[in-house]
């Protein structure tokens, strides 16, 4: 742990790139802007990397705020954070250099998106939890930009407002946690919280509501049911942003959050088991849902809400560096599908209806490669990364309870199912379109291969303990989660899990695929009316919630016309006195005099009767 | 006593003469014999009280009225060499 100025140059390098693009991108043409954001984050990247080398670093301003330091720290477990934004962030940038082609808002679009890293990057290395606020709104501000980003049309408005308002619920639960929490300890340091939550002395059920208010927060950001509405709809953005911000990374904060605040929620049964409830009713609702989509961005949508709902399920075990892993594996192929759909969208001139898909493997090689790895990792097939991750997170839910183990290998048979259901919906079939398919550029191209190879390859790095017995990430994260030690399988049960779990998602990969071949059966086109609607959460939500707030709004603007109708009175009233008065003023001289002569008289006759 | 009537009979004269005359020569010169009739009556009441007082202020009069006509026949000379006419009843737009 060093002090270093280095640190926060991590987060000044895409921030001046905001800067930049934002006051002069005009100036720039058109690839000079992406080139220069992507370099930024680059050099984000390299420099966290050889921070990460050193051994991690601080970086402190005093007093910032009264008693309230302005602190980064990167550890270990920002460290690998740090790594996957700006990594996963950077072939983002250069594939978006392809998508974004001939936008007109070309600098706009990566001046939003440097802004979205900078903001992240401050999240994710805050230490007092006022400066992880700065960064946890600014994600939410680039993220309320970018779904709006072509906000000529009203839907996508429309949706930006929605994230941003949804988000402001999940918002006030983290303010209320900050307040609790320097009522209880006084200090807002994660790393004094930290030290302070072990030496006791306070009221456990003060800090079990301070978890739960953390934990609104973290729903709202990382779209949990029931504030996972906003997901969905974030899709009216380009897609490069579905791929950074509610794929990859932002999405991903709530977990982050909550592994940082491990040593709150470890320990406490009644918070951990609420996490995980609603990480498995997430899992399965985004999964269902996903499986009655047509758009292909709404698809994936859908299923990175289920897999968020695993992180959180990982979390609600006590199993933290699985919940990283999955979001490390995640980003990976996740980033991966959306891209892949990205491509195919862009191949297509903005087609993303997937019945009007079909057939891309003739048309798209290089992409369909790209979506036979996206999808295997996705759907889990042993060995890619998304298998290792989701097994971990198997395996600890077996230790937690079987029930729980039998709930979540139904989420990920759904998951194995959404994938190929994706997967054989663009790529095989004929196709059923009329646009003129055409492989992307190179720029696109590249990031996609080295994305394939995370998403092949990432899941070495946290083997279950029975293959490799310190595999690299646990005793990685463990010094900056906090050592909670959990009880580990016995071998034979830890590898009947592996094999069932390879098993089951091998047999529905192969089903899958020769079922979404077919023509869909009666009973699961009833099903898909439901899962387009999303379960009709969002009516739902219409009824209880939007159209009561409407309703109300309307009776005040109506009060407040009557108040302002009221005020508008006064006024003419006034008016029309003057006017009435300045009808006297004829100009006719004498008409003047006269007036005087009466007053005089008056005056006069007054003053001697008295 | 003689001189409070004179000037009551002086001010009604001006009165009649300011309602009546349309010319605004002849109109200003009858608001000149009001206030004169003023100052006059200021003089018939410092010789009822055997005081100096209002005589001085008569003193005033004389010299604010002279400056009041100076300034008054400049402006209707500037209205007669713009319009041709010192009608008060023509000048009537001028109310604004």
């Amino acid at each position: 742990m060093q002090e270093t100025i280095f640190l926060p140059l991590i987060i000044a390098l895409p921030l001046l790139g905001f800067v930049v693009l934002g006051l002069f991108g005009k100036h720039f043409k058109e690839p000079v802007a992406g080139w220069l954001a992507s370099s930024l984050v680059l050099g984000s990247f390299l420099l966290g990397l050889y921070l990460l080398f050193q051994g991690g670093a601080r970086w402190t301003l005093l007093d910032w705020l009264p008693g309230i330091p302005f602190s980064f720290n990167l550890d270990n477990l920002s460290g690998v954070m740090l790594l996957v934004v700006t990594g996963v962030g950077f072939l983002i940038h250069v594939w978006a250099i392809g998508y974004m082609h001939g936008d007109p808002g070309y600098s706009r679009f990566f001046s939003y998106f440097n802004l979205f890293i900078a903001a992240m990057l401050v999240l994710v290395l805050g230490d007092s939890l006022p400066v992880v606020f700065i960064g946890w709104e600014g994600v939410g501000l680039a993220s309320y930009l970018l779904i709006g980003f072509w906000y000529n049309q009203r839907v996508n408005a429309d949706s930006a407002r929605k994230a941003f308002i949804v988000n402001r619920i999940g918002d006030l639960g983290f303010l209320l946690a900050m307040g609790l929490l320097w009522k209880m300890f006084g200090t807002l340091s994660i790393s004094e919280l930290v030290q302070k939550v072990e030496a006791g002395g306070y009221n456990p059920a003060a800090l079990t509501l301070a978890g739960l208010l953390l934990l609104i927060g973290a729903m709202g950001k990382s779209a949990q049911v029931p504030l996972m509405v906003w997901l969905p709809d974030a899709m009216a953005g380009p897609t490069p942003v579905s791929a950074l911000i509610h794929a990859a990374t932002m999405v991903t904060a709530g977990v982050y959050l909550l592994v940082r605040h491990a040593f709150m929620l470890h320990g406490d049964a009644c918070l951990s088991g609420l996490i995980v409830v609603i990480g498995l009713i997430t899992a399965i609702y985004g999964a269902l849902a996903s499986l009655g989509q047509w758009d292909i961005k709404r698809i994936v949508a859908y299923t990175t809400l289920s897999q968020l709902g695993f992180m959180f399920v990982a979390v609600g075990v006590g199993a933290y560096w699985v919940a990283i892993f999955h979001i490390v594996t995640h980003a990976f192929f996740k980033a991966l599908m959306f891209m892949t759909s990205g491509s195919v969208i862009h191949a297509l001139g903005g087609e993303q209806d997937v019945r009007q898909m079909g057939g891309m493997r003739k048309y798209l090689p290089s992409t369909h490669i790209h979506g036979v790895v996206a999808t295997l990792a996705s759907g889990g097939l042993i060995p890619l990364a998304g298998f290792w991750s989701k097994d971990a997170i198997l395996a600890y839910s077996f230790a937690y309870g079987p029930l729980l183990w039998a709930l979540m290998m139904i989420a990920s048979v759904l998951a194995a199912l959404y994938s190929v259901r994706w997967y054989v919906l663009v790529f095989w079939g004929d196709y059923r379109g009329k646009e003129h398919p055409h492989e992307s550029p190179p720029v696109m191209l590249w990031p996609n291969h080295i994305l394939m190879v995370g998403a092949a390859g990432a899941g070495f790095m946290g083997l279950p303990y029975v293959i490799d017995y310190q595999n690299f990430l646990n005793p990685f994260l463990t010094p900056a989660i906090g050592d909670f030690a959990l009880e580990k399988l016995p071998v034979l049960t830890e590898w009947i899990l592996i094999i069932v779990s390879a098993v089951v998602a091998a047999v529905t990969l192969w089903w899958g695929f020769g079922f979404y071949q077919q023509k869909a059966p009666p009973w699961l086109e009833r099903f898909q009316v439901w899962a387009l609607e999303g379960f009709y959460a969002d009516a739902l939500f219409n009824t209880i919630l939007v159209n009561p707030a409407r309703s109300l709004a309307g009776v005040l603007l109506d009060a407040d016309r009557g108040i302002l109708a009221g005020f508008t009175g006064l006024g003419s009233l006034v008016g029309g006195l003057g006017r009435l008065l300045a009808s006297l003023q004829t100009g006719a001289l004498r008409l003047y005099m006269v007036g005087l002569m009466i007053a005089l008289v008056l005056l006069l006759g007054w003053g001697v009767l008295r | 006593m003689i001189w409070l009537f004179a000037s009551a009979l002086l001010f009604a004269i001006g009165t009649y003469g300011a309602l009546t005359r349309r010319t605004a020569i002849l109109v200003f010169l009858s608001v000149e014999l009001m206030l004169n009739a003023a100052a006059l009556a200021l003089i018939g009441f410092a010789q009822l009280m055997g005081s100096l007082d209002a005589q001085v202020v008569v003193l005033f009069i004389i010299a604010i009225a002279a400056a009041e006509v100076a300034v008054g026949l400049g402006l209707i000379v500037a209205i007669f060499r713009r319009r041709e006419t010192t009608s008060v009843d023509e000048l009537r737009q001028l109310r604004g």
